[in-house]
This record gives structure tokens, C-alpha cells and sequence, in this order.
């Protein structure tokens, strides 16, 4: 594992900027939602009028009837789209962490130094990891600071572990990305179609809320084991951890894939498409 | 393993697709050479560079560079090995200093500073600038630092001096001679036969992805056609000069003659004794000149 540590450094100085962004955009967003909780119950009639709402919209925002209760206005604002949201960060940066710099030719000088492709890989991997932590974690403090001064019911630790499964949801697809980087021709692409399948996702969820016969497929994908804002009452570990475990199963593959690929000089790669000539004679 | 040399490699093939790279490249390199590795575009040079780093995988063949497999243990070789890839790219948004402290924290922080400072201000280069503001010589110039500052024993340079200025690239041919005086092994490959005659000790053609010489440089330049530019004094008949095994006469007008010359230049030059000659320029033939008579034979 050489050079994890100084590959650890480095990938994370150059997250910096995202970090700030997306985490300052976060914590912006959960100071706003928890300052305004105890005004959003006061509006009278709410219930009625989001009870008029098609049940194909209420669908995707998690349990909107339950909006008096902490559990149900976090579902609605926060862990319904929140992921959706920061997954364009988690794919993309996961997505370029190697094939990034591949296609920009730095990668090549980078491995020709004392570094293991373990070292590079995981490195980096760890790094985009801590990234999405502290980009969550920004958000958490921009809830966290309007606790004690609104009656939205909920201790810290509590709020803290409710980030969690978002955590592991956005490791998997960012995972995921890191795998499809390997074998798609570019970085780009490989973002495309993962944060298409986090889409396809979320869609799913929603849908398959409405139609039973969706259900079994949805029971297989990553957001059946999300736990939204149920996880402020009571976490459920074993599907955080699941979300964590297939992650790391994913990262491992895409491990394996970067240890016997040849590195590029530059540039994306392209399909091999052979064009089909008629058979002569 | 013969422990003198420096590289070591033998039936080395490499396909991508269903181009094949290398076809069975067999090559060895003494400790302590600046050895130069020449040959046209999509030869094989930058591919057998890369394999020696385990960049890319050969399908076959073996390689050991400073007696290690650079397969088996590539973080061994890359520790005693300095690389200057020929498609130079470096992360924009850093400073050249930034970047080389980045490379510097891949060493395990064991470079010396100052020696990278020194090298840096001989090649005049501003190590606050970004690189982003830097021209492609300035780049380039980023590149030869950062390949020379570890004082590696085993220095693979793919055109070191490409987009330097005149004065630049002598103080870079300087500065790997004092590599070599220091005990360190250069291997870099080039276009220019001026470079090659300059430095490299010897020299390795790689064609279609095989050697097809391993010669001094000398020996190249002998080889080549050249063209010898001649002023007389006064108009006179070269006729017996055009016989003269290996010289041709190309041109002839005014006083002034132009010859072709294959091979060396002293029958020439004998014969030109008898003639009332004022000024004699000779060209020196450009590498692609050198690939074609050797080729063409």
C-alpha cells in the first residue's frame, strides 16, 4: 500500500473546493429547514392541502402526511431528494478518481513514483469517502445549529446517525461509478450511467410505492436497504452496513480491475465497434 | 542477470488490439550509459519505456530493470527510477513548487529541496508560477526537475528536451552527464540526431517494434547520406569527383558544387586536395535521412 497516505493527502486538497461548495450549499439547506420547521407547523390546513396532492407526486417525497412529526418533515425535506442531489458529487467525483486523471495523461507520472496501484487506489478511494462524509457531516452542523432554539424534537446523536445510511447510499453509487470508469470508455460516461441508475432508483421507489408489481424488483436495489428519516427513531445497522459492505464489494472489484489494466497515456478511450463488410464471392 | 547492466529485456511483446506494438524487442543497457533510443513515430519507444514502469503489461517477454522484474516489484523499480513521460501532463491548478512537493511526498519526503531548487533555477524556472501559466518548454522544464531531483540511479526519459530552447537543452544534456558522472544509467529516446550525438554513449533503433541497431552514435552519422556544399575559387571540372565510390554530384553551378556522400567522408575530402576549394559546408543529416539509408539498405 504504498503511497496511500500521500495519495490520501493529496486527492483530498484537491476535493477541497467541492467540499466547501457542497457543503456549505448543504448546511445552507438544513439551516433553513430546521429554522423553519416550527413556522411550517403553524400554517394551517397543510395537512388538507397536501392531502389534495396526487398520490403520484407524494410518492417521491417520503411521508409528507407526516409532516407535524420530526421523522416525516425530515423524510419530505431532506432524505426523500437530498441523495439524488448530492449523488451528481458522489458519481462524478468517484467517476474521475482514476479515469479523471487517465484521460487528463496526469495518472501516467503519477504511478511511474514509488506508489502501488493499491496505494493509488485506495488512497483515493478513502479520500472521495471522507469527502462525501464532510460534505454530509457540513449539512448535519447546518441542522444541528437550529436544535436548541426550535421544538423539532430530536437530540443531536440522533440527527448525526439519521446522515449515516445517506453516507452509505451515496459510497455505493459512487462505488459504482468507480467500477463503471474501469471498463467504460470514459469518466463521463461512467458518471452518466451511474447517476442514470441512482435516478432510475429513486424513480423505482417511488413507483413501486404505487404499484405492487414493482415491488419485487425494488426489494434488490440500493435504496430498499436506504432508510430515509425513519433512521432519527431508530437506525436499522444492518441495512447501513449492507449499504456499506456492497460498496466496498463494488470498490473491490473495480480494485481488481485497475490492478491488471493497462494505463492510458491520455485521452478517452473509444469502442471497439468492427464495421460489418458483406461477404464477398 | 548480468548485475552491469542497468536493463535487461528480452523477447518483449506488446499488442493493443490488434495492433502489435512490440514484436520481440531484445535489448541491454550497461550501468553507468546514457544510452539513446531512436525511432520513427509508432516504433515502439514510448511502449517498451512504459512497460519498463509497469505502466502497461506485456503479453510477453521478460525485462529487468536494475536487476528487479519490474512486474514483480514495480514499487522497487519506480523508488530507483526517474521517469519524463514523452506527453508531458501535470495537474493545472498547481504550482510547478506544489507539484513537485506532490512528487516529492510520493518519494516518502526524501528529496532534497535544495538540489531541487538548484536544478530548477539552472533551467531558469519559476517554481511559484502555476502551471497553468507555464509555456510548454516551462513544462517541460517542470518535467526534468522532477526526474532528476530524487537522484535516481536509472533515469528513463522520453524526448527530454522537447519545446526547450538551445541553451536549455545544454543544460539539460549538463545536467545528465553530471546524472551519469554520479553513477546513474539515462536511457531516453529522441528525434534529434544533434541530441544523440551530443550525449548518448550509445544507441538503440527500434523499428516496427524490434532493435534493428544498436550502434554508436558516431556510426550512425557515418552511415547517413550527407550533403557536402562546396565553393571554389575559380570554375572547374568535377567530373572525377562524381567517380569516387559513395559521392554523387547533385548539383554543380557557378563555382559551387553540391555532393551526396554515403558513408565517410575521407575519399572526399582526399580528393578535394587537388582542387582550388574556398569554402565546404557539410549538413548534417536529420534522423529521418539516417532512418532511410538505413532502412532503404
Amino acid at each position: 500500500m504504498q503511497g496511500l497516505f500521500a495519495e490520501f493527502k493529496h486527492t483530498l486538497r484537491r476535493f477541497r473546493g467541492q467540499i466547501i461548495g457542497w457543503g456549505l450549499g448543504l448546511a445552507l439547506y438544513g439551516l433553513m429547514m430546521g429554522a423553519i420547521y416550527d413556522t411550517i407547523q403553524t400554517i394551517e390546513g397543510l395537512e388538507e392541502l397536501l392531502a389534495s396532492y396526487p398520490q403520484e407526486m407524494l410518492a417521491f417525497f417520503g411521508d409528507m402526511m407526516a409532516l407535524s412529526t420530526p421523522t416525516g418533515y425530515f423524510s419530505t425535506y431532506y432524505t426523500s431528494y437530498i441523495p439524488l442531489i448530492i449523488g451528481i458529487f458522489s458519481v462524478s467525483a468517484a467517476a474521475g478518481l482514476l479515469a479523471g486523471d487517465e484521460e487528463r495523461g496526469t495518472l501516467d507520472l503519477t504511478l511511474a513514483y514509488p506508489v502501488s496501484r493499491s496505494g493509488l487506489f485506495w488512497g483515493r478511494w478513502l479520500a472521495y469517502a471522507v469527502a462525501t462524509a464532510v460534505i454530509l457531516f457540513l449539512g448535519y452542523l447546518g441542522w444541528a445549529v437550529t436544535l436548541p432554539y426550535s421544538s423539532f424534537d430530536v437530540g443531536f446523536l440522533p440527527l448525526f446517525i439519521a446522515f449515516l445510511p445517506m453516507w452509505a447510499l451515496l459510497l455505493l453509487f459512487g462505488a459504482l461509478a468507480l467500477l463503471f470508469s474501469m471498463f467504460l470508455p470514459s469518466a463521463r460516461l461512467a458518471a452518466m450511467a451511474s447517476g442514470g441508475l441512482l435516478v432510475a432508483n429513486f424513480l423505482l421507489a417511488g413507483l413501486a410505492s404505487l404499484n405492487d408489481d414493482l415491488q419485487p424488483i425494488m426489494d434488490v436495489t440500493p435504496f430498499a436497504f436506504f432508510q430515509g428519516g425513519d433512521a432519527l427513531e431508530s437506525i436499522k445497522w444492518s441495512w447501513f452496513f449492507g449499504l456499506v459492505v456492497v460498496g466496498l464489494g463494488l470498490a473491490l472489484i473495480a480494485w481488481l480491475l485497475f490492478q491488471r489494466r493497462d494505463i492510458r497515456v491520455g485521452g478517452e478511450r473509444s469502442w471497439r465497434i468492427r464495421r460489418l463488410r458483406p461477404a464477398r464471392g | 542477470m548480468k548485475e552491469s547492466h542497468a536493463l535487461i529485456i528480452s523477447q518483449l511483446v506488446k499488442s493493443y488490439g490488434n495492433v502489435q506494438a512490440l514484436r520481440g524487442v531484445d535489448l541491454e543497457v550497461a550501468g553507468g550509459q546514457i544510452f539513446g533510443f531512436l525511432g520513427p513515430n509508432g516504433a515502439g519507444k514510448t511502449t517498451t519505456i512504459r512497460c519498463l514502469l509497469d505502466l502497461i503489461r506485456p503479453d510477453s517477454g521478460s525485462i529487468r530493470v536494475l536487476d528487479l522484474d519490474p512486474q514483480a516489484d514495480p514499487v522497487g523499480v519506480r523508488q530507483r527510477t526517474g521517469y519524463l513521460p514523452g506527453e508531458l501532463s501535470l495537474e493545472s491548478n498547481l504550482t510547478a513548487e506544489r507539484a513537485l512537493r506532490y512528487f516529492s511526498d510520493l518519494r516518502g519526503n526524501t528529496i532534497d529541496w535544495n538540489y531541487t531548487r538548484q536544478l530548477a533555477d539552472r533551467l531558469e524556472l519559476d517554481l511559484k508560477t502555476s502551471i497553468k501559466n507555464l509555456s510548454k518548454g516551462n513544462k517541460q522544464k517542470v518535467g526534468v526537475v522532477q526526474a532528476l531531483m530524487a537522484r535516481p540511479q536509472l533515469l528513463l526519459l522520453d524526448e527530454p528536451t522537447s519545446g526547450l530552447d538551445p541553451l536549455m537543452q545544454r543544460e539539460v544534456y549538463r545536467m545528465l552527464r553530471e546524472a551519469q558522472a554520479s553513477g546513474a544509467t539515462v536511457f531516453f529516446s529522441s528525434h534529434i540526431i544533434s541530441e544523440v550525438e551530443a550525449i548518448a554513449e550509445r544507441v538503440a533503433i527500434i523499428r516496427d517494434g524490434r532493435i534493428a541497431e544498436v550502434v554508436e552514435p558516431q556510426r550512425l552519422i557515418d552511415l547517413a547520406i550527407r550533403r557536402v556544399h562546396v565553393r571554389f575559387r575559380e570554375s572547374v571540372a568535377t567530373e572525377a569527383l562524381d567517380r569516387i565510390p559513395g559521392v554523387v554530384l547533385v548539383d554543380q553551378h557557378d563555382g559551387r558544387a553540391t555532393f551526396q556522400v554515403e558513408g565517410e567522408m575521407d575519399p572526399l575530402v582526399k580528393a578535394m586536395a587537388a582542387y582550388p576549394v574556398s569554402d565546404m559546408e557539410t549538413e548534417r543529416p536529420s534522423l529521418e535521412e539516417i532512418f532511410l539509408t538505413l532502412y532503404s539498405n
